[in-house]
C-alpha cells in the first residue's frame, strides 16, 4: 500500500508538466461503495464497507504528437467491518503506468514504465520497456526487458528479471505463424528450500485461413527448463452458413510442466505427473438475426499420480455440456439471454447444474437489470444442495460520460445463510478531445 | 544445464536479428489510428457492419475480429498476437478488470450492472470453485498461482 501510494504520487507529480503540455486528456473510474451483510451459519452477521476508487488518466499527443501517457489503479478503505484478512483496513494497487511512443509508420511503438504484455508465450505485468514493429515481407517483432512486478504478499515468488519477445510472419488474410520465448532470471521454485531456477518458455503459434469460413487458432509452449510440452491448444471454427457457427477445441497440458512456476504450489501442484486433455465442441446459430442460440459440449480427462492438499483423488472424466440463447431487440437497448449448463464431475468429485437468466434494458438515459442464477449439486455441500443469486441494478446517465447505478443483490449458499449486497456505482468516462471509443 | 539453457533465448535474438536485417527493415505501410474513429456502444461488435476490407497491420480479414461468442471465449489466441489492433479499442484497464496481479473484486460485482457481458465467477463462486477447480484446474493458472492469489491463501496456504 505504502508502495503504491508512493507510485502514485510520483505518477501524479510526475504528470502536471506532462498536462500542462498535452492536447488530449481523458480520465475515467468507477467509485464503489460497497455494502455486505454476510450471515455464516453459527456466527454473528458481519458487516462491510469498502469504498473503492479505480482511476485511469490517458493522455494523448505529448510532444510532437506520438507520444502518450497511461495511468491506472485502485485504492480502498473500509468503512465498517475488514473486507479482507489483511491487517490493514486500506489497500491498493498501481495496475499500470507507461510511455507509449507510437511511430507514424509500421505500427512501431516503444513502451516503457509499468504494463502488461501479451506476445505468444508471454501473459505478464512487468516494469520495463517493449519495442514492436511490422517489418517488411509480412514480418513482425516484439521485444520486451525489464522485472516481473512482484506480488504484495509474495514477493520472493518472481523472478529478478524477465526478457521475450515473439516473432510473427503473416500472409495476407491466410496464416500467421509466430514463435516466441520467455526468459525469467531466478524464480523461487521451493519457498522451503529456496531453491531457484530460470523460468524459460518457448512456443510457437498458428492462426490460419484457408478459406473465409474456415480458421484455426493454435498454440504449442514448451518448457525449456525442464524439457516438456507443457500445453498444446487448438481451436478450428467453420462457418458453413453465414448465421452457422461450429467449432471444435483441443487441450493438453502436462502439470510438471505448466505448473512449474506456480507460488501457490500446494494448489497448482507441478510434482505431480498429471495432464489434463480436454477436447469438445460447440455450435451457435443466428437463427433471426436478433435471436442466437448456442450449445457446447466439452470433455475433460484428468489424471494426477499424487493427490492434492486436501488429500483427495484427482483422476478421471469430466463433461460439461449445455445450452444458451441471447436475444438482443432495438438495437442493443434490450439485451437478455437464458442458459443452462451441467458439470458433471469424474467419480469423487462433485457435480452441479446451473441456469442462468438475465435481461437489460439501456434507454441510453435510464439503465435497468435483472439477473439470476441457480445452482442445484449433485452431493450436499454443508448440508445444502443449491444456491442461488439474484441481482437487480439501475442506473440513471447525470451525464453522458457519467453514469450513477445501484445494485442490490440476494444470495443464498451453502457457505452463508443469506447475503444481502448493496453496490453504489459512479461510472465516468471523460475525454478532452472527442476521439473515438476507447473501452 | 542452466548454461546450456540460456542459449534459447539467444538464439532467438540472434534469429531475431538476423531476420531484421535482412528484412531491410521496417514496413513502410501506415500504422493503425491510436484510437478507433468511431464510438462503439456497449455490446458485442460485429466489425462487419462497417467494415468489408482486411484490416491493415494485422492482415486479415475484418469479419476475423467479430466479438462472437467463439471470440469471445478463444480471445487469448488474439490478444496473444493482435494486441495492437486490440488496443485501438481497448484500454488495458478494460482487460483489468478480469486480469491483474492483484484485483479488489471478482468482476460480476463491479459489473453487476453488465449481465450481458461474458464475466466469469458469477453467483457463488466460492462455493462452484471447488468443482470448476478440480474439473480443470489449469484454465485457473491463465490467472491464479502465478499472480492475483491473494483471496485464495486464506484457504489454500
Ligand atoms: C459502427 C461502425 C463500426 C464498427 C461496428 C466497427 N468500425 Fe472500425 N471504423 C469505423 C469507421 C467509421 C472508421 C474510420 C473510417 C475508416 O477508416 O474506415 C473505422 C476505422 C477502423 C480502423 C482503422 C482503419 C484504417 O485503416 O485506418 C480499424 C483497424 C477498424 N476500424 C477496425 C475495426 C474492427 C476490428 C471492428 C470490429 C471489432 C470495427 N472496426 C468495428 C466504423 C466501425
Ligand atoms: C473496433 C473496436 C474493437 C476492437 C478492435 C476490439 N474490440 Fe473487444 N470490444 C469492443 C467493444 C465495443 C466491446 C464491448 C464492450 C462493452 O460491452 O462494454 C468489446 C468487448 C470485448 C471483450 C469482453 C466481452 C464480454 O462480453 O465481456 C473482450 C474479452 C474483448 N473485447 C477482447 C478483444 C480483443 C482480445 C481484441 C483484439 C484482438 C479486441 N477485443 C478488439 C471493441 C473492440
Ligand atoms: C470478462 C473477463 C475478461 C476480460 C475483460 C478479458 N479477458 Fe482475457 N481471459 C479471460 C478468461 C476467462 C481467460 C481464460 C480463457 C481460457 O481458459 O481459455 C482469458 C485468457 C486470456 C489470455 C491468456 C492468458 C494465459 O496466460 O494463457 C490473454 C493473453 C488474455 N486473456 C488477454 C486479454 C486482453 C488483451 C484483454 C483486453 C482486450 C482481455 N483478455 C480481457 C477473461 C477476460
Ligand atoms: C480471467 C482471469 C481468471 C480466471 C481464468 C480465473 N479467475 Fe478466479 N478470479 C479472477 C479475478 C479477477 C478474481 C477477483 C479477485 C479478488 O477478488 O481479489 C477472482 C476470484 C476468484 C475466487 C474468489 C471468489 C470470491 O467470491 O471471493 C475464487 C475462489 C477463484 N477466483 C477461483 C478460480 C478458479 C477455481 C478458476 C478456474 C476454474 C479461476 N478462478 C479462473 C480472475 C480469474
Ligand atoms: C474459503 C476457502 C477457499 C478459498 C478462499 C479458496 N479456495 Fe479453492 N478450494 C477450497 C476447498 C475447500 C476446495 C476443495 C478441496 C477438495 O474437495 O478436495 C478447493 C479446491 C480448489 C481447486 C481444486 C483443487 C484440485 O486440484 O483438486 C482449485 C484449482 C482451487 N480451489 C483454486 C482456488 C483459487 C485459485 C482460489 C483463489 C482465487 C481459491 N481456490 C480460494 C477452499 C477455498
Amino acid at each position: 500500500m505504502k508502495n503504491t501510494i508512493r507510485y502514485l504520487a510520483l505518477a501524479i507529480v510526475s504528470l502536471l508538466p506532462t498536462l500542462a503540455w498535452a492536447a488530449d486528456v481523458s480520465m475515467s473510474g468507477t467509485s464503489l461503495f460497497r455494502f455486505e451483510q454476510s450471515a455464516f451459519p453459527g456466527f454473528t452477521k458481519q458487516t462491510i464497507v469498502p469504498a473503492t476508487q479505480f482511476f485511469g488518466v490517458d493522455v494523448d499527443k505529448i510532444g510532437d504528437g506520438n507520444l502518450s501517457l497511461h495511468l491506472y489503479g485502485w485504492g480502498r478503505v473500509d468503512l465498517a467491518d475488514k473486507s479482507t484478512n489483511e491487517q490493514n483496513d486500506t489497500d491498493g494497487n498501481f495496475t499500470y503506468g507507461y510511455l507509449l511512443y507510437r511511430f507514424p509508420t509500421a505500427n512501431a511503438e516503444i513502451k516503457a514504465g509499468r504494463f502488461f504484455i501479451n506476445e505468444g508465450v508471454a501473459a505478464e505485468q512487468i516494469d520495463g520497456i517493449s519495442a514492436r514493429a511490422n517489418l517488411k515481407k509480412g514480418f513482425a517483432l516484439t521485444v520486451f526487458g525489464g522485472a516481473p512486478v512482484k506480488l504484495d504478499r509474495d514477493r520472493h515468488s518472481k523472478g529478478d528479471y524477465i526478457a521475450g519477445g515473439r516473432l510473427g510472419y503473416r500472409l495476407a488474410g491466410i496464416l500467421e505463424l509466430g514463435v516466441s520465448g520467455l526468459h525469467e532470471g531466478n524464480v523461487t521454485l521451493d519457498p522451503a528450500s529456496g531453491a531457484k531456477d530460470d523460468r524459460q518458455l518457448v512456443g510457437g503459434d498458428i492462426w490460419f485461413s484457408p478459406l473465409r469460413m474456415v480458421e484455426l487458432n493454435g498454440h504449442s509452449f514448451y518448457n525449456a527448463a525442464t524439457d516438456g510440452i507443457s500445453e498444446h491448444s487448438y481451436s478450428l471454427s467453420l462457418k458453413p452458413l453465414k448465421t452457422v457457427t461450429l467449432s471444435g477445441v483441443y487441450n493438453e497440458q502436462h502439470f510438471k510442466n505448466y505448473f512449474t512456476y506456480s507460488n501457490l504450489r500446494s494448489l497448482f501442484n507441478p510434482d505431480t505427473d498429471g495432464e489434463l486433455k480436454s477436447y469438445g465442441g460447440g455450435v451457435t446459430w443466428a437463427l433471426l438475426a436478433p435471436l442466437e442460440v448456442g450449445a457446447d459440449y466439452r470433455r475433460y480427462n484428468r489424471t494426477s499420480s499424487i493427490n492434492n492438499s486436501f488429500n483427495t483423488d484427482n483422476n478421471g472424466n469430466s463433461n460439461r455440456y449445455g445450452m444458451d440463447l441471447r436475444l438482443i431487440l432495438l438495437d442493443r437497448k434490450v439485451r437478455s439471454g437464458i442458459s443452462y449448463h451441467r458439470s458433471e464431475g469424474a467419480s469423487g468429485f462433485n457435480s452441479y447444474h446451473e441456469v442462468r437468466s438475465f435481461g437489460m434494458y439501456d434507454s441510453g438515459r435510464y439503465v435497468a437489470s435483472l439477473d439470476g442464477i441457480v445452482q442445484l449439486y449433485k452431493y450436499n455441500i454443508f448440508n445444502r444442495h443449491q444456491a442461488y443469486e439474484l441481482i437487480g441494478s439501475s442506473g440513471y446517465r447525470l451525464f453522458p460520460e457519467l453514469l450513477l447505478s445501484g445494485d442490490i443483490s440476494y444470495t443464498r449458499n451453502p457457505r452463508l445463510n443469506d447475503e444481502l449486497r448493496g453496490v453504489l456505482r459512479l461510472t465516468f468516462n471523460y475525454a478532452v478531445a472527442n476521439k473515438g471509443a476507447k473501452k | 544445464m542452466r548454461g546450456a539453457k540460456l542459449y534459447i533465448p539467444f538464439l532467438l535474438i540472434a534469429c531475431i536479428l538476423a531476420v531484421t536485417a535482412c528484412s531491410h527493415i521496417f514496413s513502410t505501410e501506415a500504422s493503425l489510428p491510436a484510437w478507433h474513429p468511431e464510438a462503439l456502444g456497449e455490446g458485442r461488435v460485429d466489425c462487419s457492419e462497417c467494415h468489408e476490407d482486411q484490416v491493415r497491420g494485422v492482415m486479415k480479414a475484418t469479419a476475423t475480429f467479430k466479438h462472437s461468442t467463439e471470440f469471445i471465449k478463444q480471445h487469448r489466441f488474439y490478444a496473444a498476437r493482435d494486441g495492437l489492433l486490440c488496443s485501438i479499442c481497448h484500454a488495458s484497464s478494460f482487460c483489468n478488470d478480469c486480469h491483474a496481479n492483484q484485483t479488489e473484486m471478482k468482476p460480476p460485482i463491479k459489473l453487476g450492472n453488465r449481465p450481458d457481458r461474458e464475466l466469469i465467477h458469477r453467483g457463488d463462486y466460492l462455493t462452484l470453485h471447488m468443482i470448476d477447480g478440480k474439473i480443470d484446474p489449469v484454465s485457473c493458472y491463465r490467472c491464479h498461482g502465478r499472480a492475483n492469489n491473494e483471496k485464495c491463501i486464506r484457504c489454500h496456504k
